[in-house]
């Protein structure tokens, strides 16, 4: 449940974002970003539909390789 | 790796001639070091346990209960994260036990990803009531007060399970046996609340501590942090997620937390009252509050009088001691006995976020003694 993964933001409507990782795509709440909206461009760590901080396009992409071990063992 | 087997080695050359043991208090914490054997890479003296870190194991069973019950009797959808579904309730041989048997008995109970799918839901079938189970910890429980800020439909309400994850691990540290020596603090609720939340561990009691993210560079990271400090009798609350868990946490979620919510004690299950660590909705959102709209199932004088064992945890599981770190997976009594995860006793071996789930998916398959 507190499994959070990063998203890359394609566009923005209002509090939701069209978001992409790894060729999935998911419309992710910005409403807990109001303090730091993000861009168009940037990566925010997703957690149940929200967004909750931005990342680093790095720090996304480590993210991804972990995620990709865990699944790859069957285990998320 | 190279960065993992650097700490490693690190980590080696540290050689304390005690055993010495670390708490994580997140399930995603637990599962990483599970998946990625970091409990084999690490010197025999260190020991890894898994804490209060499955907010589906914590559930009170009398939710779990109540949300059966929402489901059966009052009709309403009931939509609830989907580890929820097969957290077992303590009712008479025969009768319904989880929400997936609500479910398979005709009951409209859908599992969900997120609260926006809720809202959605509610909108979609605006003549039924929709209730929201939502338990989880401060990461899961700020997604709904964003929700309620943001508005919802007349018909959905919440019945919020949530809770706060630090006075569980105050409650240990104040019992005068936590169990373990230092502490690793969760990586996203200190993203959510700031890392400030975790200073009293060090300031208060004098164990280290040491945010850390979920990467095994991170992890091992933070136990060479908690492990020098120990070495060196320097305290200090640590970072090693710095990149995501910023101080002072997300303040619009904080915000939307403080506004929409109040704290209260609350009931973890098997465990009982620990003050200040549960939420509820404040009174100005009483009308979208299940609580208030909907009967008490699980009061003695409903149809349910004299429910026995309610609000624990079943026969012969040690959910609780698990959760609380007092015991490992493997030295509960019915651990890949009777409880496996196609079928499960307690909520531990259900959650993806459980000990007992992560242990038996990393393939530890032996009892161990108590």
């Amino acid at each position: 449940m507190c499994l959070a993964i990063p998203m890359q933001i394609e566009s923005i409507e209002g509090f939701t974002a069209r978001c992409q990782a790894k060729g999935v795509w998911r419309d992710v709440s910005l409403f807990m970003m109001q303090d730091a909206l993000p861009a168009v461009g940037d990566f925010v760590m997703v957690h149940v539909g929200y967004a909750i901080q931005i990342v680093t396009a790095a720090d996304a992409r480590s993210s991804w390789e972990l995620l990709d071990q865990i699944l790859e063992e069957g285990g998320a | 790796m190279r960065d993992a087997r650097a700490w490693l080695e690190k980590i080696h050359a540290l050689d304390f001639d005690r055993t010495v043991k670390i708490m994580n208090v997140c399930g995603g914490h637990e599962r990483s070091i599970t998946h990625a054997g970091l409990r084999g890479a690490l010197p025999k003296w260190v020991e890894l346990v898994p804490g209060p870190g499955c907010p589906v194991c914590v559930c009170p069973e009398e939710d779990v209960f109540q949300a059966i019950q929402l489901a059966l009797q009052d009709k309403v959808i009931l939509v609830a994260y989907g580890d929820m579904l097969r957290v077992p309730v303590n009712v008479k041989k025969g009768e319904i036990r989880t929400l997936a048997e609500a479910q398979a008995a005709g009951a409209d109970v859908r599992p969900i990803a997120s609260p926006v799918e809720v809202k959605k839901l509610a909108r979609e079938n605006p003549d039924r009531p929709v209730v929201f189970f939502a338990a989880g910890f401060e990461t899961t429980t700020a997604p709904v007060a964003a929700m309620l800020a943001e508005g919802m439909p007349d018909n959905l309400s919440v019945l919020l399970s949530g809770r706060l994850t630090w006075p569980a691990v105050a409650m240990l540290l104040d019992s005068g046996t936590p169990g373990f020596d230092a502490l690793v603090a969760p990586g996203h609720v200190s993203t959510v609340m700031g890392p400030e939340e975790w200073t009293f561990v060090v300031d208060r009691h004098e164990i280290p501590a040491a945010v850390a993210g979920f990467g095994p560079e991170s992890l091992l990271a933070s136990f060479y942090s908690v492990l020098r400090q120990l070495k060196t009798g320097e305290r200090l609350l640590d970072n090693c997620y710095r990149e995501v868990a910023h101080p002072g946490g997300n303040p619009t979620a904080r915000r939307l937390l403080g506004e929409t919510l109040d704290i209260v004690d609350a009931n973890w299950r098997g465990i009982g009252v620990i003050p200040g660590s549960g939420y509820a909705l404040k009174p100005a959102y009483s009308r979208h509050d299940a609580r208030l709209l909907f009967p008490d199932h699980g009061d003695a004088d409903s149809n349910q009088p004299g429910r026995r064992r309610a609000g624990e945890m079943p026969p012969g599981c040690d959910c609780a001691q698990v959760v609380l770190g007092k015991i490992y997976p493997n030295q509960c009594r019915i651990y890949g006995r009777a409880c496996t995860p196609r079928h499960p006793v307690g909520p531990c071996m259900v959650s993806d976020e459980g000990a007992c789930r992560i242990w038996w998916a990393g393939g530890v398959r032996v009892a161990a003694d108590a």
